[in-house]
Order: structure tokens, then C-alpha cells, then sequence
């Protein structure tokens, strides 16, 4: 488990933590959701002993960490936000180098390299130089680099930066193997839609103050209201603004209507009726609940501006 | 044409919002200038001072007359005393004035034998040691000596005839000729016979300062002044003048890959790579050390591989004295290697720490010796040289390769390169810990 604790980090022109509390259980899938200069990489920075914190303290397993405490590390893989490798040596040479850091012995750790290599495609290309190497291919090696010394916990900090969605999934379906194998994983994005597809549970990071968290059902319960259905403004459907009315409450957006249901409202009937009055299905969109719109709820800003 | 011109302007805006290499285009010259300048183009800056050593074991009078004149001339300081272990001061004689250049205090002495010039001598003598561990300073030296003592060869010329005469008629007959020519020429000029009879008390300085006189005088003359000079030091190196630049030129090319070499701190900052590595069981000072000893024992690889290569191509004799050639290049690359990790400690960024390092670099080689001696530096640059580190490595390894000085006589260089090694390294983790460097 690790446990953060009134943690506040100042530099010299911004806070960017700001009184931090979070618990984060052993073989959880935790993510930290906030927008640029939120104090992700921060608290991650902190979370590995790379800085110390002006006020609080960081747990793991009951064991302080800090900038001095360097056994605790082998306990923790870090994925930094950029891709930190050598791109003049090859991949192998990279995870030796890497490996060799945490006193892995040099037979194992050809053996260990091999099979993180492996797991993420990359045995085939070990002998080429990182700057060869395509964005994504980049970014799963510089997730091998984080596991060689098999940690308990991995933290990444946004691993998933400018790559083409086919590498996207590759590193979601890697990671989410990883926890189901037992891994605790932390994972920062300012993506709504990775914390939703992969977390179990969720913190919303704003200014450097967690201004929410829990699961993705508990966080969504938050929003006032659950549902919305959009309808495209076109002839048919300005004629037929009576119709939705008697479904919910309508209102007038710029490019389209946003119809908030009544409580009772049962989809089908809704569907039924556009149905019978000849309204096409593509005019219409369910809105779900969403983090964005949660987060939109709660600070009156956008995730990504 | 118009793309042309936008990209030009586009080149010209970027090179202007790189300080470092403005400050490399144009700073870095104007100093270098300057400096190279202030020795090769005024006229002023003449060397003054030079120091030599002297002896003067003559009662003659033309001899005691060359020392008072070199006494006052500015352009060389005559040193006749040395101070012994018990702080006694020493006057010079022959034996101790050669130990004292072979030892390489000073790089040339004159002596004045007993015999330098006697009532029958046709011919003065000098005796003239050196050590031309400095070709160009030896010549400058030697050209300047002779000026000096040409401008006296007037007085020894009119002695040298005198003695010349009497030698060929006799006493009695060079007399009876002395007085007979005096009297001829106290007849028509009207000079007072007895001045012109005591030759030796003639005033030399009255008109022999005319440059071109002396000039002429010294062709002349060649015979009648015997410079009898011994090369006291560096006969048996086989490559003077390869051996005399090898130490610069390596210092210099050590300090640009050493300055490299710290600079990398900055890449592998930027990358993320040293938050990689700190986020293994790795702490700040692991890497301040890793990479001070690595800079250090490439500095040494470095060096050890151009003097090797220095021995290959020129011949140069590093195996007769390598003990204290491996300490020289100790203390060499662990100043160098400091110099280097201070330079990444002041700059924010790579291309500050790549620019400020050059101008340094190039103006520490220009002022330290390792492209041409020091001594023809104006005095205040001369006394800002011996602030640089290529200064005390250059005349270390110069000691070592040319003299074969012993471990006890570079202890100084090796103690002036360590403390400065060590006094730069607690300024430079000073400002690792304030900064933000990684
Ligand atoms: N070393 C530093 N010195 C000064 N300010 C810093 C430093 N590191 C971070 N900050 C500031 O702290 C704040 C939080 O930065 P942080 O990198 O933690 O944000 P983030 O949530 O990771 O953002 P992003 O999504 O862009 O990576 C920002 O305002 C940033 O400018
Ligand atoms: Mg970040």
C-alpha cells in the first residue's frame, strides 16, 4: 500500500502540490487524471525520491520515502513522462545499462532483458539503435526499462504520449496484464478516456490539489444529472421541438438541442417515438456521463484547453 | 528570391537567440585578438625584465662596465643572488649559476670569465648557458643580449686594438705608436692627448646608441666578442621543438573533451535519463562521482594516448622519465576534469556550458602557454597566466619531458593543479546542490 500524506511541494514560482492525500491499495490499477502542470510528474517525482517534499511524508508499506532512502526504490519501476534511454545505444545496451543499476547479476539480467524485450515486441529489434526506433516502439521500451527488477508497483507518467492508437492498445492491454499479474500500477494521463478504460480507481488532480477521487461509478455520481441526449438541429427535428419537450427538459445549445430527461424516462419509449415521427437515429446521440464533463462540473474548465 | 531573403532573415533571428554562438562568433575573437595583439603588434610592449642570471668574475674594467650597463637597461633583470635552504643569500658563481639553470629556475646566465678581458687580450669573453626549453624566449634572449653588448663593442674594439698593437710592436713601440696617433689627434681635433691615450676609461655610451651603429659593428666585431654558449639542459632531447608543444596542444584538447564530457550531464538531464537513473538505487552524489572519475580517467586515457602518440610520430622520450609524466598527467586531468564539471555547475543549459567553456578554453591555452611562451605576454597577462591551469600543467610536462625533472621538483605544478582541482570541486558541488541542474 502506499500512503500519501499531506504532502505540499512549492517551487519557487508555483505550488504545485498543495496538501495531498491519497491511498493507493496493493493490485490496484490507480489513476491520477489532471490537466498540464496539474502536479502529476510532481507527485510522481516525489513518489520515487527524485525530490523531497516541503511538508507531508509518502509511504510504502509503512517505509518513508525520501531522496536518501535508496533501497526502498527497488520496490518501485518509473516510467518517466519522456522517453529516457540512450537513443545512440542499441535497446539491449539500453536495458543493460538500466538493469545494471539495480546490482542485477549480468547472467540473470540477459535473461530478464530477453524476456522484457519479449513481452513487448521488441526481442526481434534489440540490436537497434533507440534512434531508429518508431514513437511507439520508444515508448514500450521505455516501459521494458521500468521492470527489469521486477517491482511491486509501476508508476507511469503519461507512457503513452504521441503514439498511433495500434501502440496504444499494445501498452494498455501490457499494463493491464501486468496488474492483473499482481502489479500495482499508478498511472497519470490527461486523457479522460484511458483513466476510464483502464483504472479501477481514479484521482482528479487540479493546481496541485486532488479535487476528487474514487471509483469510475463514484466520481460520475457526482455529476447532477446522468444522462443527455443530443439532437441534431435540422428541419425535422425544429419541428418537432413539442415532441422532446414532453420527454425531459430541452434546451436551445448553438449547434444542437441538449435534451435532459425526466427521471422516469425509459430509452426505449424515447427511441419508439422517434420512430414513429420519422426522425432519423443518426440526428440523435446519447451523452453519457463523462470525467470530462465531471471535471468541466467541478473546476468550470476543460481537461484539455 | 523573396523565399531566399526569409530564410536568411529566418538563420540570422536564430543565430541571435543562440548567446552562445554569437558569443563565439564574435566575443570569443575579439579577445583572442586582443590577446595576440598585445604581443605581436605594439611596439611598446617590448619584453622587459627578462630575468638572467649573472656572474661577473672579472676586475676588467670594460667587464665591470657591461654589468653596470645591463644592471640598468629594463630589459633584463640580472639575477646574482640566490637565498640557500637557511635563507642565507648567495652570491652566484659559475658552478651554482649552471645548477641554477639546470634546475630550470632561470632559463639562461651570463658569466664574465676571470679572463674576460685582460691587459693582453685581443678578444673579450663571454661565457653564455641556457636552457632552450623556450626556443623562442632563448632567442629573444640571445638577440637582445648581443644588442646590449654590441653597444659596448666600440670601447672593446679601441682596448681590443690597443692590446692588438702592442702585442705586434712591442711595448716600447706601441707606446712611442699610441702616443704618436694620440698626438695626431689631439692636433687636429684638439682633444686632450691623455684622454685619448686611456682608451678604456672612453665613454662608450655617447654615441653607440644608434641601433643601426651597432648593427653594423656587429659584423665586424665578430671575432673581436667570443660568446661562448653551452646548452646546459635538453641536448639529449631528441625532438626539441615537438617536445616543447606536446604538453599545450594536449592540455587543450583535453580540456574540450573533458568540458564535453560534463556538458552530457545537461543531455542526459534533459532526456530524462538521469530521472531514470535516480529512480533506480542510484543517489545525486553516485553520479556527480561516477562522473567526476570517469572525466578523469579518460583525461588520463587522452593523455597518455597523445604523448604515445607524440613518442610514435616524433619521438619523444615519455619512457625515461614516466613515473613522474604519469603524476603530471594525473594532476592534469583532475584539474581539467574540475574545470570541466564547474563549467556544467554555472551554466543552465548545454550550449551556455559548450560556449562559455570554448571562450574559456581558447583564452586559458592563449594566456597559459600552450601555444607560445608566456614571457612574451605583457606583465599583466603574464601574471594572470599563472590563475590558469594549462599554465602549471604546460610547464609541468614541460619539466618532466624536457629537463626529466624529478618527483620532488614538479611537486609544485602537481600541488598547484590538485588544490586548484580540489578548491573548483567544492565551488562546483556548492552549486550542483543550490541548482537545478538534475
Ligand atoms: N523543477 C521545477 N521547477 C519549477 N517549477 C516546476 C518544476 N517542476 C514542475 N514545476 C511546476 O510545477 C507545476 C506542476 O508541474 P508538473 O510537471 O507536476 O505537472 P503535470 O501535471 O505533470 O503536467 P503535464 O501534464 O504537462 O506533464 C507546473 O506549474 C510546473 O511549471
Ligand atoms: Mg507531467
Amino acid at each position: 500500500m502506499i500512503s500519501i500524506k499531506n504532502v505540499t511541494k512549492k517551487f519557487p514560482s508555483v505550488t504545485a502540490l498543495n496538501d495531498v492525500s491519497l491511498e493507493i491499495k496493493d493490485k490496484e490499477f490507480f489513476g491520477l487524471l489532471g490537466p498540464n502542470g496539474a502536479g502529476k510528474s510532481t507527485l510522481m517525482n516525489l513518489m520515487i525520491g527524485y525530490i523531497g517534499a516541503d511538508a507531508g511524508d509518502i509511504y510504502i508499506d509503512e517505509e518513508k520515502i525520501s531522496q536518501h532512502n535508496l533501497a526502498v526504490r527497488k520496490q518501485i519501476g518509473f516510467v518517466p513522462q519522456s522517453i529516457a534511454l540512450y537513443d545512440d545505444a542499441t535497446a539491449f545496451e539500453n536495458l543493460e545499462i538500466f538493469g545494471s543499476l539495480f546490482g542485477i547479476r549480468k547472467n540473470l539480467l540477459r535473461a530478464v532483458i530477453a524476456e522484457n524485450l519479449n513481452r513487448v515486441q521488441l526481442y526481434e529489434r534489440r540490436k537497434d539503435k533507440v534512434k531508429n526506433f518508431s514513437g511507439g516502439m520508444k515508448r514500450r521500451l521505455n516501459i521494458a526499462a521500468s521492470l527489469l527488477h521486477n517491482p511491486k508497483v509501476l508508476l507511469c507518467d503519461e507512457p503513452t504520449v504521441g503514439v498511433d492508437p495500434q501502440s496504444r492498445n499494445a501498452i494498455f492491454d501490457y499494463l493491464v496484464k501486468l496488474n492483473e499479474e499482481g502489479k500495482t500500477i499508478i498511472y497519470t494521463t490527461h486523457y479522460m478516456e484511458e483513466a476510464e478504460r483502464l483504472c479501477s480507481r481514479i484521482a482528479i488532480i487540479d493546481s496541485g490539489k486532488i479535487i476528487s477521487s474514487g471509483t469510475l461509478d463514484e466520481l460520475l455520481q457526482l455529476l447532477p444529472y446522468e444522462q443527455t441526449i443530443l439532437i441534431n438541429k435540422n428541419k425535422t427535428t425544429e419541428s418537432k421541438l413539442e415532441l422532446f419537450k414532453s420527454f425531459g427538459k430541452l434546451l436551445n445549445e448553438q449547434e444542437k438541442y441538449e435534451l435532459k430527461p425526466f427521471d422516469h424516462l425509459k430509452l426505449s419509449d424515447f427511441f419508439k417515438a422517434m420512430e414513429e415521427h420519422g426522425i432519423d437515429y443518426n440526428s440523435i446521440d446519447l451523452h453519457k456521463p463523462t470525467l470530462e464533463a465531471l471535471f468541466l462540473h467541478l473546476t468550470g474548465r476543460r481537461l484539455r484547453d | 528570391m523573396k523565399t531566399i531573403f526569409h530564410l536568411i532573415k529566418k538563420d540570422y533571428k536564430l543565430f541571435w537567440l543562440d548567446k552562445p554562438a554569437v558569443s563565439l562568433t564574435f566575443l570569443v575573437p575579439v579577445v583572442l585578438i586582443y590577446i595576440f595583439g598585445s604581443i605581436f603588434g605594439r611596439p611598446d610592449t617590448a619584453p622587459t625584465g627578462i630575468r638572467i642570471g649573472f656572474v661577473n668574475n672579472s676586475n676588467n674594467k670594460i667587464a665591470k662596465k657591461l654589468e653596470s650597463v645591463l644592471d640598468t637597461t629594463k630589459t633584463f633583470k640580472l639575477v646574482k643572488n640566490y637565498t640557500d635552504d637557511k635563507g642565507n643569500v648567495i652570491k652566484f658563481d659559475t658552478n651554482s649559476i649552471k645548477d641554477y639553470v639546470i634546475k630550470g629556475n632561470i632559463s639562461a646566465a651570463l658569466v664574465l670569465p676571470e679572463d674576460a678581458f685582460t691587459d693582453t687580450s685581443t678578444s673579450f669573453k663571454i661565457k653564455f648557458y641556457y636552457d632552450p626549453k623556450n626556443q623562442m624566449e632563448m632567442q629573444i634572449i640571445e638577440g637582445l643580449l648581443q644588442q646590449t653588448v654590441m653597444m659596448q663593442m666600440p670601447g672593446i674594439f679601441m682596448a681590443s686594438m690597443q692590446h692588438k698593437a702592442k702585442e705586434y710592436l712591442g711595448e716600447q713601440k706601441g707606446i712611442m705608436f699610441n702616443k704618436k696617433i694620440a698626438s695626431l689627434v689631439s692636433q687636429y681635433y684638439g682633444v686632450d692627448t691623455s684622454k685619448i691615450l686611456n682608451w678604456t676609461n672612453f665613454n662608450f655610451d655617447e654615441d653607440t646608441s644608434d641601433a643601426d651603429t651597432s648593427k653594423k659593428t656587429a659584423n665586424v666585431f665578430k671575432d673581436i666578442l667570443q660568446l661562448d654558449k653551452e646548452q646546459l639542459v635538453g641536448k639529449e632531447v631528441n625532438n626539441p621543438n615537438a617536445t616543447r608543444s606536446v604538453g599545450g596542444w594536449a592540455m587543450m584538447f583535453l580540456l574540450f573533451a573533458l568540458t564535453g564530457a560534463s556538458t552530457s550531464l545537461f543531455d542526459e538531464n534533459k532526456s530524462g535519463v538521469i530521472l531514470r537513473i535516480l529512480s533506480s538505487p542510484v543517489s545525486r552524489t553516485d553520479i556527480l562521482w561516477s562522473k567526476y572519475l570517469y572525466n578523469i580517467s579518460l583525461g588520463v586515457i587522452q593523455l597518455l594516448v597523445l604523448f604515445f602518440m607524440g613518442y610514435l610520430l616524433f619521438n619523444i622520450d615519455i619512457f625515461s622519465n614516466f613515473f613522474n609524466l604519469m603524476l603530471m598527467i594525473i594532476a592534469a586531468a583532475s584539474a581539467c576534469t574540475a574545470f570541466g564539471m564547474l563549467i556544467a555547475a554555472v551554466s543552465k543549459t548545454s550550449a551556455q556550458a559548450n560556449g562559455l567553456g570554448t571562450f574559456i578554453i581558447l583564452v586559458m591555452s592563449a594566456i597559459g602557454g600552450a601555444w607560445f611562451p608566456t614571457f612574451i605576454l605583457p606583465p599583466f597577462i603574464q601574471a594572470l597566466s599563472k590563475g590558469t591551469l594549462v599554465y602549471w600543467s604546460v610547464e609541468g610536462f614541460l619539466d618532466v619531458l624536457w629537463r626529466g625533472a624529478n618527483t620532488i621538483e614538479i611537486l609544485p605544478y602537481v600541488g598547484v593543479l590538485l588544490g586548484m582541482s580540489a578548491v573548483i570541486n567544492i565551488f562546483s558541488i556548492i552549486r550542483f546542490k543550490k541548482g537545478n541542474i538534475f
